[in-house]
């Protein structure tokens, strides 16, 4: 499994770049994971994001349906999308694991022409 | 990978047909045009044989030896089980009637992916091992023998085929092109060869009860989150109830309507009317998938699938079963249901409590599709309606292939529409009703690693949506499916970029009155109302 360095840091990650060990996540983590994925810095309003959806998981044994967690950061509807781009990033970023196909088909505004 | 292509690149499809016959032309896997195959862990989940690592796009599929005979002893077996696969296998003649009908064989200009030669990829299998003519005079009466790469030509093809039927619309013979797509696919089920997008959601649904897997705290919590959006626009405080054994209704959505937008809109749609009906209802969190990926794997697990909505509304002592807006459903439970496991006689013959129309129609399988409903609820007055809340969508209706072409809800929905908006255009007559083209993803084939074959064939639906667009500024593409609404949105932002996705009872709700509500300023999706910035003016 591909292995990412970052100082004395060694991440694990799937071949599609998921983190494989949950528990490995730290906010440092996250900012090497988003530099990977071209999201660039990490503000906190992004960060609070992220929070949410790693706790939202752990309560849930699923993702958050997109617009919720806007909601839940007090922040308009899109803000998601309009932070990460792609939500299913946002999930790589937070650390949760691989949605397969199935999940990560069914999420909305999927950008076609980045694929 | 490489950049997608552009759409003006996309449509560009070269219909030059190949200077060698098609028996002398082995498949060739085009990235993009095929899905992941099917995990070891899903295929174990619901005990189906092979399970193994696998990729379509490797030389070893890791089959067992005898692959050949299971195969061979499969069509034998299904021959004497289905009459329609015995009769579709014999009465072609070929006449190509079919041929330019196909949504993929429009979008690719594969001649693999007329309908006729898809099916003569099987057909030519069956003369050489069944027929007298084939065994004898072999390629000449259109008979090849069963090898590794018509295996492989077999899975290419028969993943590539949305089970649609547009193409049996057309058949002097009637022919129909799914059931022949359905035993191929059943017959690479023996082998471990599936997609994982189709594997995945159904041992989700075996082990879950929903192809997503959610469980029951989180389909409440996901529709406790509606609420509180439905709370925010209407001031009301709506209270369903879970597994309420007791209850009139049971009633059943694709699990896509609890958590992808935009059907999470069409579920707080339905909660919304049947609030203002004040219907006697259940949801269950364990029959809690409309769906039935099983019906794309073989018969056999879609039966297994299927049992549990009956299993739930035994267990819960209900009268009959709503449906919501799903397309394949409906085709499971109005063609093959009864036959399964009906008629479901524990349960009463739908009627509804508020207007008192019997539903003779689902006499034997005591369930009803909510356009239904809902169509008799308007017919009788029951419902107040204000369409103008609809007034900045312009709409048109996308017959979803199942529902429309399998069960002929046709009327119900458009009488619907037409109730609850006042801008409708209908897409041009060969592309709706019987004859409308699929989304392109259906049958389970809506994954991320087939965007190219999605693309391509959902462009003849996506021209005509366009149509309309160009001429009357269609906004929204409506449906009564949840397969549309998540594949829909990436084809119209593709092709026709300024076209939104709704379920119908999301436009149903924008314009239903309820009582005691608050003035609304926004529809479900919180965008302003129309018309109420001039209103405001007025009264000031």
């Amino acid at each position: 499994m591909p292995v990412i360095v970052h100082n004395d840091l060694k991440i694990t990650v799937d071949d599609d770049g998921f983190l494989v060990n949950p528990e490995d996540w730290s906010e440092t983590v996250a900012r090497v994971l988003a530099a990977q994925e071209g999201v660039g810095e990490l503000s906190e309003d992004k960060l609070d994001i992220l929070k949410f959806m790693r706790e939202y998981y752990r309560k849930h044994n699923f993702f958050p349906i997109v617009r919720f967690v806007c909601k839940n950061v007090h922040q308009p509807r899109n803000y998601v999308t309009e932070q990460f781009i792609d939500p299913v990033k946002a999930w790589k970023i937070a650390g949760l694991p691989n949605p397969g196909e199935t999940v990560a088909a069914g999420k909305e505004d999927e950008d076609v022409e980045g694929i | 990978m490489a950049k997608f292509p552009k759409p003006e690149e996309l449509s560009n499809i070269d219909f030059a047909p190949p200077r060698k016959g098609w028996m002398d032309l082995p498949v060739e896997f085009k990235p993009g045009m095929f899905c992941h195959g099917s995990k070891p862990k899903s295929l174990e989940a619901v005990g189906f044989p092979n399970p193994r690592d696998w990729k379509p796009a490797d030389a070893d599929w890791k089959l067992p030896e005898n692959w050949k005979e299971i195969i061979i002893e499969g069509i034998a077996e299904r021959l004497r089980k289905y009459r329609s696969f015995r009769l579709f296998m014999d009465i072609c003649v070929r006449c190509g009637a079919c041929a330019d009908k196909c949504h993929f064989f429009i979008g690719t200009g594969d001649p693999k992916n007329m309908p006729v030669l898809r099916a003569e990829l099987i057909r030519s299998v069956y003369r050489k091992e069944f027929t007298t003519a084939g065994k004898i005079l072999g390629k000449m009466a259109g008979a090849r023998e069963l090898t590794l790469d018509v295996l492989k030509e077999w899975w290419y093809y028969f993943y590539q085929c949305t089970e649609c039927r547009r193409c049996s619309v057309f058949c002097p013979y009637g022919i129909d092109q799914a059931e022949i797509t359905i035993i191929g696919r059943e017959l690479l089920n023996l082998l471990g060869l599936n997609i994982e997008w189709i594997a995945g959601p159904v041992a989700n649904c075996y082990m879950k009860g929903n192809h997503l897997g959610l469980e029951p705290h989180t389909i409440v919590g996901n529709l406790e989150y509606m609420l509180d959006d439905i709370e925010t626009i209407t001031g009301k405080r709506i209270k369903p109830t879970f597994n309420r054994k007791g209850a009139e209704i049971l009633f059943v959505t694709p699990s896509g309507d609890l958590f992808a937008d935009p059907g999470t809109y069409t579920a707080m749609g339905y909660m919304m009317l049947f609030e203002e009906l004040g219907l006697d209802y259940t949801w269950s969190t364990y029959a809690s998938e409309g769906g039935n990926f099983g019906f794309f794997t073989s018969n056999e697990m879609a039966k297994r699938l299927n049992a549990k909505l009956y299993a739930e509304a035994k267990r819960l002592g209900v009268k009959y079963i709503i449906g919501g807006e799903c397309g394949h459903m409906w085709r499971v439970i109005h063609q093959y249901m009864d036959t399964w496991q009906g008629p479901a006689d524990f349960l009463e013959v739908p009627k509804s409590p508020i207007t008192g129309t019997v539903f003779e129609n689902a006499r034997s399988t005591k369930m009803i599709h909510i356009a239904e409903f809902t169509a008799d609820l308007i017919k009788n007055n029951k419902l107040k309606l204000d369409a103008k809340r609809n007034d900045h969508l312009k709409v048109t209706w996308h017959d979803s292939c199942n529902t429309a072409r399998g069960m002929g809800i046709l009327e119900e929905p458009r009488y619907i529409l037409r109730n609850v908006v006042n801008n409708f255009f209908e897409m041009p007559e060969d592309t709706i009703r019987e004859k409308t083209f699929c989304c392109g993803s259906g049958s389970g084939l809506n994954a991320s690693e087939d965007t190219d074959l999605r693309m391509k064939g959902g462009l003849p639906r996506a021209n005509a949506v366009k149509f309309v667009h160009d001429r009357h500024g269609v906004n929204m593409l409506a449906n009564i499916c949840a397969i549309d609404r998540a594949t829909l949105p990436p084809l119209m932002d593709y092709w026709v970029p300024g076209v939104k996705v709704a379920g119908l009872h999301e436009l149903v709700a924008n314009a239903l009155v309820m009582k005691g509500e608050k003035e609304r300023t926004t529809d479900l999706r919180g965008e302003p109302l129309p018309g109420l910035e001039q209103k405001e003016e007025k009264a000031s």
